[in-house]
């Protein structure tokens, strides 16, 4: 255990020193996770809405395949993208891979159909007199709907923290579509895995502080917008 | 007379199973109109047919003399319900207040409206309109409930159970509330509630309902089972003090509602004995309320758990000298309870 404990020692040297590389990481880590989630709730909360609040033909096959998709392992995401942005892929010509469009591409469909599920979950648990007092207040068709999304919004605002947490904390799409390119796409998961191999533990170690920072931060928000949503 | 609703032969049902049938049902512009009746009579699914939530499945719903054959947005601005488990919006009391008004596009003086219905709920807008959902008590989420359908100076203003579950001093604001909103715009107002006394005390005409119909437009005592049968073809209803109410003729079940017209109850100061076709019953006067613009006093009685209501005429009240909390004697006969 004395490395661990050393490990830590020689994380914080680095955190408060600076040190570049490690820095890189962080910043490539937010920067690309920061555009995958904006990206995954521009198209994600409209369609768990959709899935939610409106019944249509096929919705519960819709709904059990948007849930399944939730447990997908990354690296399958990873895989799928992969297929599709490789050179000989329909998409290759883009040149999309070992870039960070490519990771947040990956990121989007590994981040999508949690933010989906919930936001369907949310807006499926609203209750009915919610949606009956929108109608005794006059509510037009157009005016309810945007309502009862607003309604439910803390709930939808944690169905994108939690969609957040498992975007930020994959390694799987980062490592085969990004490639871990040091200075290009290395974020702070596949550089804790290069670090864990090559037996730089300190450094590992203080990207692994950060990440939990970021995590803490994450899952601090979802609680308190759990609790109002069921205030 | 102008009606503000006409109902003919309305029926409801859910699942195959028939919860409302209305023969027919007329209600004045202007009026306050109380619904009495017990659990699963079918109160709540006529109001929210005359607050346009849902379609009858047969019979003919005039609104101001048109027959109204789709529902939508524009029918239920006129006529705004305030559910009986209120939910409030997760918004500050001033944007649920707004939202009636907003959602109409109104944008004129929304300040000042909104603030004149938190005063009519007796609500300090300075204090509450900043406030969030979650700030509120339950009164004054009942309150603000309230003041968002009165900012809307509705046609028709239908409250399902506005009193319940809430503070004394809340409830008494409610119910000057509602009568300021007769007064000051003319609102024509339903309101259920299973407060008899202070259904009797706020409307101009109280209907009684059971099973899905409207049994009387006229207050009745409702006496719910356990019922036992005797051997004499009575069946008896033993209350908590011991004191026995018999009624001629079969209960459906144990379970069975009986019906009792107030005004087949004589109030006595003496106990006139009990007979075989008669019940005497001895209990608490709790409140008088006048009715017919004072020509018959509604007395209320109370007998451990059992609420009677008898209907006698200023006569009588002036000759018995009752007062609340004076003892009385109820005298009936076992034939006047109509098994529902």
């Amino acid at each position: 255990m004395h490395y661990l404990s050393e490990g830590f020692k020689a994380a914080f040297t680095i955190l408060l020193s600076g040190q570049e590389g490690t820095f890189n990481a962080i910043f490539t880590t937010v920067k690309v996770s920061t555009f995958s989630i904006l990206l995954t709730l521009t198209a994600g909360i409209p369609l768990g809405f959709i899935l939610g609040y409106y019944s249509f033909p096929g919705k519960h096959a819709c709904r059990a395949i948007s849930d399944t998709l939730m447990a997908i392992p990354t690296v399958v995401v990873g895989l799928l993208v992969y297929a599709f942005i490789s050179r000989s892929g329909p998409f290759g010509g883009l040149g999309l891979l070992f870039t960070l469009r490519g990771v947040a591409i990956g990121q989007f469909f590994l981040g999508l159909p949690v933010v989906v599920s919930l936001t369907a979950s949310a807006t499926e648990q609203m209750e009915d007199s919610t949606r009956l007092t929108l109608m005794t207040l006059g509510a037009s068709p157009g005016q309810l709907a945007a309502s009862s999304l607003w309604e439910g919004r803390y709930a939808v605002v944690a169905a994108a923290m939690t969609a957040y947490s498992r975007i930020i904390s994959e390694v799987g799409v980062s490592m085969m579509i990004g490639g871990n390119i040091k200075w290009r796409t290395r974020t702070i998961t596949t550089a804790i895995a290069l670090e864990t191999g090559k037996g730089q533990f300190a450094e590992g170690i203080a990207l692994g502080i950060v990440l939990l920072s970021i995590a803490f931060i994450v899952n601090g928000a979802v609680s308190v917008a759990r609790k109002r949503a069921a205030s | 007379m102008t009606y503000i609703y006409e109902l003919e032969s309305v029926t409801q049902s859910y699942a195959g199973r028939t919860v409302l049938e209305v023969s027919e049902l007329k209600i004045e512009r202007g009026s306050i109109l109380g619904i009495t009746g017990p659990n699963g009579c079918g109160k709540s699914t006529l109001l929210r047919i005359l607050a346009f939530l849902e379609r009858p499945r047969s019979g003919r719903l005039l609104f101001k003399g048109i027959p109204v054959r789709d529902i939508n947005e524009q029918l239920r601005r006129e006529a705004t319900l305030l559910l009986q488990e209120t939910r409030l919006l997760k918004r500050t009391v001033f944007e649920n207040v707004v939202y009636g008004l907003k959602a109409r596009g109104v944008k004129e003086g929304l300040t000042r409206k909104v603030h004149s219905a938190l005063e009519m709920v007796g609500l300090d807008p300075g204090d509450f309109a900043g406030r969030h959902w979650f700030q509120l008590s339950g009164g004054e989420s009942q309150r603000v409930a309230l003041a968002s359908r009165l900012v809307l100076r509705p046609e028709v203003l239908i409250l399902d159970e506005p009193t319940a579950s809430i503070d004394a001093n809340s409830a008494r604001i409610i119910a000057r509330a509602i009568v300021d909103a007769r007064e000051k715009f003319g609102a024509s107002i339903v309101l259920v509630s299973h407060d008899i006394e202070w259904s009797y005390g706020a409307a101009d005409e109280v209907i009684s309902m059971f099973s899905g119909k409207i049994q009387s437009r006229n207050i009745e005592n409702i006496i719910q089972g356990p019922w036992e049968e005797g051997n004499d073809g009575t069946a008896r209803r033993y209350l908590e003090d011991g004191q026995v109410i018999t009624a001629a003729g079969k209960p459906g079940n144990e379970y069975s509602t009986g019906l009792l017209d107030p005004g087949d109850i004589i109030l006595s100061l003496d106990d006139p004995g009990v007979s075989s076709g008669r019940n005497a019953l001895r209990g608490i006067v709790t409140r008088l309320n006048l009715e017919d613009e004072g020509q018959s006093i509604l007395v209320t009685v109370n007998i451990q758990d059992t609420v009677l209501t008898s209907r006698i005429t200023k006569g009588s009240l002036s000759r018995l000298g009752i007062v609340p909390g004076s003892t009385v004697v109820l005298v009936f006969k076992s034939n006047s309870i109509r098994w529902a």
